[in-house]
């Protein structure tokens, strides 16, 4: 059996009387997109920010391409994780041009400045896998919303990381944008066998891009294949019975312009 | 005019420590518009009255001590915003040593400080031993900026992905920190404690409207210092007005320019906001 690209084993943050998370045990193969939804509050954000070792404290194991993620060798693991954080931590007034912005997932460019930094066909790979290569020059204040998070998402890559972890990576896209960065990712996991980790609140919107889905509220509730449908028991047990699930399909009405175009 | 300018003995001893303080001020003042570290500068520029006291006090040598005293000071705002928010920290401090210096002040003897010239800059009075001061200090400050400039540029960009990506940034922000504290002590000799954040905020602020990346932006500050400090130490010549003031609205003047222009240049373009 080869070695799982993430495995976190019974990770539990908080103290036991108010777990933020509560004993959580999974693991992630290479080329598997899995899902995570859960209600705000959930632990979802904390359990990604637990995986890149940014918790002040944890209990239990994340082990990232077999090797253990403790404090002092969080640089050297982290080597081949990428975490894109939600875009609303990030709200620029710096001129950035797109490519300085990829530029900065590379260890190079945090250089002296003697040092000149030439990693240009690392960055324009990474622009073409996410459609931006044509914005290169452009300042990253200009871009619109789905093109800023296309380009964050470019900084990501250009590491040629094996494991991708995204926090509601289409927050505040529009359905189209929404479904093209889904698509996107899919792409990343069967080209370039690149094992991703995506942090949700849409269940319908990722169902039929993401290989496994895990719902989370505290702990892991349910996780299972796609393909299988979510009971109607564990809903209630997250979201309590006020929950109502629409599901996305080829007969719903929301849905049809999307499948079109 | 202009050859007097140049062939006075006053100005001949002032220009070099100077453009000196103008070229480091600009290129701590790109770090600080983009960290938005204004409020810091005025902080430490005031604070370093308490080190100035003591210095007097003890009969210490006035700069290093004060500068010592300066980098304690932008050190010890990183520990205390964990508690409370980073202005009303820096209020404090601010407040709080800049009453133990007056204190201390008062408690030398006074005669001999040139209050004055402390509150608003007294670069015609600078001495040889200042000059040596200066160039050691202004040595360090570039090494550490060259540096550290690609990693402070990238914290303040997005620092949730730096740390998330495994670098630490405390380090980065106290160093940041006390480059700041050093640069403030550089600056308030040609300034003053009241106009040095002037020096440390518009550079960096006029070239905001043009420069693209990083170097170019270094670039640019480090030309519209270069030009508002030339320009306002001749002024200050020719008419004898204080020098300090001079040069600090000769960069408010660039940066009226500045924003101007940029202001003309965009009306065709769709409105955005960029500072």
């Amino acid at each position: 059996m080869t070695t799982p690209v993430l495995s976190v084993q019974h990770v539990s943050v908080g103290s036991p009387q108010a777990p933020i998370l509560d004993d959580i045990s999974f693991h992630v193969d290479a080329g598997h997109f899995m899902g995570i939804v859960g209600p705000n509050g959930a632990g979802k954000s904390s359990l990604l920010a637990t995986i890149v070792c940014m918790m002040p404290r944890f209990h239990g194991h994340v082990d990232i391409l077999g090797s253990c993620l403790r404090r002092f060798n969080r640089r050297k693991v982290l080597k081949k994780v990428s975490f894109l954080t939600q875009m609303h931590h990030q709200q620029t007034h710096m001129p950035m041009l797109v490519h300085d912005l990829v530029a900065l997932g590379l260890d190079d460019s945090y250089r002296p400045l003697w040092h000149r930094v030439k990693v240009e066909k690392k960055i324009d790979w990474a622009l073409d896998k996410v459609g931006m290569l044509a914005h290169r020059h452009k300042d990253y204040r200009d871009l619109s919303g789905g093109q800023k998070q296309r380009t964050r998402l470019a900084r990501m890559l250009v590491r040629q990381p094996k494991l991708l972890l995204l926090d509601e990576p289409a927050a505040g896209l529009d359905s189209q944008a929404k479904q093209g960065m889904y698509t996107l990712l899919r792409q990343l996991c069967d080209d370039e066998q690149l094992s991703i980790v995506m942090v949700e609140h849409d269940v319908a919107a990722i169902s039929q891009h993401v290989d496994s889905v895990a719902c989370l509220n505290k702990k892991i509730h349910y996780h299972a294949p796609a393909t299988e449908e979510i009971p109607a028991h564990i809903w209630q047990d997250m979201y309590g019975s006020q929950m109502q699930v629409m599901s996305h399909d080829a007969h719903c009405m929301g849905c049809e312009s999307e499948e079109e175009s | 005019m202009w050859v007097s300018f140049f062939e006075s003995e006053v100005m001949q001893s002032a220009l070099f420590p100077a453009l000196l303080t103008a070229a480091v001020a600009s290129t701590v003042s790109v770090m600080i518009v983009a960290h938005r570290l204004a409020f810091l500068t005025v902080g430490v520029s005031h604070a370093s009255m308490a080190g100035l006291g003591l210095a007097l006090l003890l009969s210490w040598p006035l700069l290093p001590t004060a500068t010592v005293f300066a980098i304690l000071v932008a050190l010890l705002l990183a520990p205390i915003r964990q508690g409370i928010h980073e202005d009303a920290g820096t209020g404090l401090l601010f407040a709080g040593s800049m009453a133990l210096g007056i204190l201390l002040i008062s408690l030398a003897d006074s005669q001999s400080v040139d209050v004055f010239g402390l509150m608003f800059g007294d670069i015609l009075t600078v001495s040889e031993q200042d000059t040596d001061w200066f160039i050691i200090n202004s040595i360090c400050i570039f090494v550490i900026f060259i540096v550290a400039a690609r990693t402070w540029w990238s914290l303040a960009f997005d620092a949730t992905t730096l740390v998330a990506g495994g670098v630490s940034a405390t380090p980065w922000r106290l160093l940041l920190h006390a480059t700041v504290g050093m640069t403030v002590m550089l600056c308030i000799k040609l300034a003053g404690i009241i106009l040095t954040t002037g020096l440390l905020v518009l550079p960096a602020s006029c070239a905001w409207f043009w420069g693209r990346r990083l170097l170019s932006l270094w670039a640019l500050s480090l030309t519209f210092a270069l030009t508002g400090v030339m320009g306002g130490l001749m002024i200050s010549y020719h008419y004898d007005w204080p020098s300090g003031a001079c040069v600090v609205l000769g960069l408010c003047i660039l940066f009226i320019i500045s924003w101007g222009s940029s202001w003309l240049r965009n009306r065709k373009l769709r409105p955005r906001k960029h500072l």
